[in-house]
């Protein structure tokens, strides 16, 4: 990919972060009811650092690359604990109440299908762009 | 980290994952036949508290001290509950507690220093501990025990601090099956077997219920809490307005004279105590500000005390009453629904029901009346209700509670027919359909009921006053010639929750947990498990069982 390439990628993920820092706050700090530090302090630490990682990336910083880096891991690693976390608790609730109904597993499906996109392909398509572009870059 | 490593990653996530999840449903899950061979918790309830109990191998077995309870308490029912599954649960945090149960099935199996102790489901309701410790009131979310009580009374029955308790018990859950030696079996109103003398019973039960609680000056006991009878805060006038409205319905239908003296007692509180000035016209209110929706429901019980003839002279508050309703419309046929009395002018805000109200008062009003304003401002609210005040991107597909539009609908069908109106209402219950409980859809006896997932017992008066709307719209669509082919599932929908509204009302209700049975007796609660009693909820679940009688197909 030449350089041109690159920068209008660059700011498409920075964009892409941007956007997810604004969907965590809306789902986390907006969408939930109450406060929970074990919930409130990933989510605002991963939202610096999808903002920090999306403002550089769009400026073109020279350490955009190290904090897209940290923060599309970060994001994979909660948005794996996420999925895994819900996948878990729709077992468990089945397994207590028996069969979810149409809504609940359309409820549950629709969640994690939400979350899916900006915490688990949007950092894997991000982490193998960074890792592609790195030696070029370097 | 290399592109492989990712996806090897990645790949054996999803493979955990997995199993972790079929891990997981299977472990909590409840086959029966996993559960300890014969476990009969007997426990003796006399007015709804708990005298005597014993665990006994199998039910009918005699049991000394059990024996005993009964002797000194002879008017105490003996009720079973069969352990037919057992499961673990888990303790921490609260809210996994909470919801390790299902509300009004499981109850509890502690295990302290050897000894074992039960908390059964009757317990729990008993104490209205089910849908209680986890609330989320934007998305009406309210599940799991309550743990706080479930402590209390797991330390009661050790005799052991709450502290002590909660760091050395094992807890299970357990799956029971109650039975009541001598109890008829409950009615099972299935879909297709009850008749329309059943549903005519549970109408005029519905109505007693709804009298008794009417007292000398014509208040009701607005909300009740049904385990121990105790009458709770709060009043709310259309609420009072509508439930004299049905009590305006029984008596005429049913002839009891008691009824029909109730509803006047609650007419003549509204019209002495609630008429009031709101400019030149009368609304109903005490407060600085009143609403539409009370005046709204305020004409409709009028009208029908005074069509049915209980009481013509009530036909003379309505004309000040719908002139208020057409002073407060707007010129798209909307309403403002609050009014400042205070300042004399109308406050332009919009609340969920009052326009519907709004119209179904104006053209019962007609009706009664002639007055050829009521019929033309009811038109245009219909007319804005099914058009621009329901419409939105994605409106075709999402629909509200609002049950009172096809009402207006059916109500002013033969005057001023309104084809989008059938339309709208016969959209809204399809989707309706999309969101009513099967059988097997939920661990509840929902199958009728409205809902969108097992958490939370369905609530029973949704059920009430969508099949309210539900039977306005099917006959209309009968009128207008819509194909019978079309309406049977309308049909079948109505049927579902009108069996499952019979199942659930006090009639007789589960006797032994009440205090004063006789008191609730034809009473509807909220749920399965939330036994609060609010007078719409009879008001609502009673009107559909009258429409169900006097629908145009009405079965001999």
């Amino acid at each position: 990919m030449n350089r041109w390439g690159r920068a209008r990628v660059s700011l498409v993920f920075g964009f892409a972060d941007l956007v997810t820092a604004a969907l965590v706050v809306l789902g986390v700090f907006v969408g939930l009811p109450a406060r929970w530090a074990p919930v409130d302090v990933p989510a605002s630490v991963l939202v610096a650092l999808k903002l920090a990682s999306g403002l550089s990336l769009i400026a073109r910083a020279r350490w955009a690359p190290r904090m897209a880096t940290v923060g599309a891991a970060l994001a994979l690693a909660l948005g794996l604990a996420l999925v895994t976390g819900l996948a878990l608790t729709a077992s468990w609730l089945s397994g207590v109440y028996g069969p979810v109904g149409r809504g609940g597993a359309l409820l549950l499906t629709l969640v994690a299908a939400l979350a899916l996109p900006y915490l688990v392909v949007l950092p894997v398509v991000q982490l193998v762009w960074l890792r592609e572009a790195a030696p070029r870059a370097a | 980290m290399s592109v492989r490593v990712l996806a090897w990653g990645l790949g054996a996530w999803v493979l955990v994952c997995a199993v972790a999840c079929w891990t997981v449903h299977r472990t909590f899950s409840l086959p029966e036949g996993r559960a300890l061979p014969g476990v009969v918790i007997a426990s003796l309830w006399e007015k709804g508290e708990l005298v005597g109990r014993a665990v006994i191998a199998r039910a009918g077995d005699p049991d000394g001290a059990l024996d005993a309870s009964l002797v000194s308490h002879a008017a105490a029912t003996l009720v079973y509950e069969s352990v037919v599954a057992e499961g673990p649960v888990v303790m921490h945090p609260d809210a996994a507690l909470a919801l390790s149960f299902v509300a009004g099935r499981d109850g509890v199996m502690a295990t302290f220093d050897g000894r074992t102790e039960y908390v059964t489901p009757d317990d729990l309701l008993a104490r209205q501990a089910y849908g209680k410790e986890i609330q989320w009131p934007a998305v009406g979310l309210r599940a799991g025990v309550d743990v706080p009580v479930l402590w209390a009374l797991l330390s009661d029955r050790f005799g052991v601090p709450v502290y002590d308790l909660s760091r050395r018990v094992r807890l299970c859950r357990i799956r029971v099956v109650r039975s009541i030696p001598g109890d008829p079996p409950a009615p099972g109103a299935a879909v297709g077997v009850f008749t329309n003398r059943d549903v005519r019973e549970a109408a005029f039960a519905a109505g007693r219920f709804l009298a008794r609680g009417v007292n000398a000056e014509g208040h009701f006991r607005y909300l009740i809490d049904a385990p121990t009878n105790r009458t709770l805060a709060g009043y709310d006038w259309p609420r009072h307005a509508g439930a004299t409205y049905y009590l305006a319905q029984v008596a005429a239908l049913s002839g009891d004279a008691e009824v029909g003296s109730a509803a006047l007692r609650a007419a003549g509180w509204m019209r002495d105590h609630a008429v009031t000035h709101c400019g030149a016209a009368r609304c109903i209110g005490s407060e600085r500000v009143v609403d539409v929706g009370a005046t709204s429901l305020a004409v409709v019980a009028f009208v029908e005390i005074a069509r049915t003839k209980l009481d013509p002279t009530y036909a003379l508050v309505v004309p000040a009453l719908t002139a208020f309703l057409r002073d407060q419309q707007r010129p798209d046929g909307d309403f403002m629904h609050e009014y400042d009395r205070e300042s004399q002018r109308p406050i332009d805000i919009q609340l969920i029901y009052y326009t519907g109200e709004a119209a179904l008062a104006l053209s019962r009003a007609h009706a009664l009346l002639g007055d050829a304003r009521d019929v033309e401002a009811a038109s245009r609210a219909l007319a804005y209700l099914v058009g621009p005040g329901w419409s939105f991107f994605g409106s075709r597909y999402y629909f509200g509670e609002e049950h009172w539009t096809c009402q207006a609908m059916d109500d002013l069908w033969e005057r001023s027919p309104n084809p989008a109106a059938l339309d709208f209402c016969l959209r809204w219950h399809a989707f309706g359909r999309r969101v009513q409980y099967a059988a097997g859809d939920t661990p509840y006896d929902a199958e009728g009921a409205y809902g969108v997932g097992p958490l939370v017992p369905p609530q029973l008066t949704p059920a009430g006053s969508r099949s309210e709307a539900a039977l306005a719209t099917l006959d209309v669509a009968r009128k207008a010639g819509v194909d019978e082919g079309e309406l049977g599932p309308l049909e079948a929908q109505i049927r579902r929750s009108i069996a499952m509204l019979l199942r659930h009302q006090f009639h007789p209700g589960p006797r032994h947990l009440l205090a004063d049975p006789a008191a609730v007796e034809g009473a509807m609660p909220a749920s399965e498990v939330d036994w609060q009693l609010r007078i719409d909820f009879v008001q609502h679940t009673g009107g559909a069982l009258i429409r169900w009688l006097g629908r145009s197909s009405a079965d001999p």
